[in-house]
């Protein structure tokens, strides 16, 4: 599924990404944690988290699942329903917003 | 951990793999037993699946996570005992890479539990 190029030139710098990816996971997770006990304004605080979620999912499926080596056309499948999903719950807080 | 065994692989050494594997799976097996104690503890404090709507949601959305990790788990072991007894090397990567995507999809389905259930 992957071309794996770059990783098998230079398998030490591989090793060394995945755990600076895996640092990049454990911080964000901490911030949330330390995000969740602190008297955020909730409108603020569901959007942060959303994005950092976003950002984290992302990390993982571009790095550990090797998207980013991959055709496009699989990026393209993984987005899809990420973006119908964002598109649906903004209609339906719309609506439920309206009533 | 998953992905660790995998570049193993892909350089060819075995026994990084199978160290790798090993930890994938004992990192899944303490979380379904953190999964456990947190069933229990809540069922303990009257909160099941029949108790409320949130009751519902969250052994539902939780307990078929936790049943994916626990395949994902199996899965692991499974292919530790194929690279232990020689299956895969650099030229061939295709089962560990196969694990290696469904234990991370299951990660990334996690993020976003974990998000909506304890965060938000």
């Amino acid at each position: 599924m992957t071309t794996h190029s770059a990783e098998t030139a230079r398998p030490a710098h591989a090793m060394r990404r995945y755990i600076v990816v895996f640092a990049t996971l454990a911080a964000i997770t901490l911030i949330e944690i330390g995000m969740s006990q602190a008297p955020l304004v909730a409108s603020l605080a569901t959007g942060l988290f959303l994005a950092f979620s976003l950002a984290k999912a992302t990390l993982v499926v571009m790095f550990f699942m090797h998207l980013r080596e991959d055709s496009r056309i699989y990026t393209a499948i993984f987005l899809l329903p990420v973006v119908l999903v964002l598109a649906f719950s903004t209609l339906m807080l719309m609506s439920a917003g309206g009533h | 951990m998953a992905v660790l065994g995998l570049e193993s692989i892909r350089q060819g050494d075995r026994r990084r793999l199978v160290t790798f594997l090993g930890a994938t799976a004992l990192l899944g097996a303490l979380f379904l037993g953190g999964q456990v104690y947190e069933f229990a503890s809540l069922a303990g404090d009257g909160i099941t699946l029949t108790s409320s709507v949130f009751g519902s949601s969250f052994f539902t959305l939780t307990g078929f996570h936790g049943l994916h990790v626990l395949i994902g788990v199996v899965w692991a072991l499974l292919t530790l005992g194929k690279g232990a007894r020689g299956r895969y090397s650099a030229g061939d990567t295709m089962g560990v890479e196969a694990f290696g995507l469904y234990w991370h999809f299951v990660d990334v389905v996690w993020i976003v539990l974990f998000t909506i259930i304890y965060l938000i």
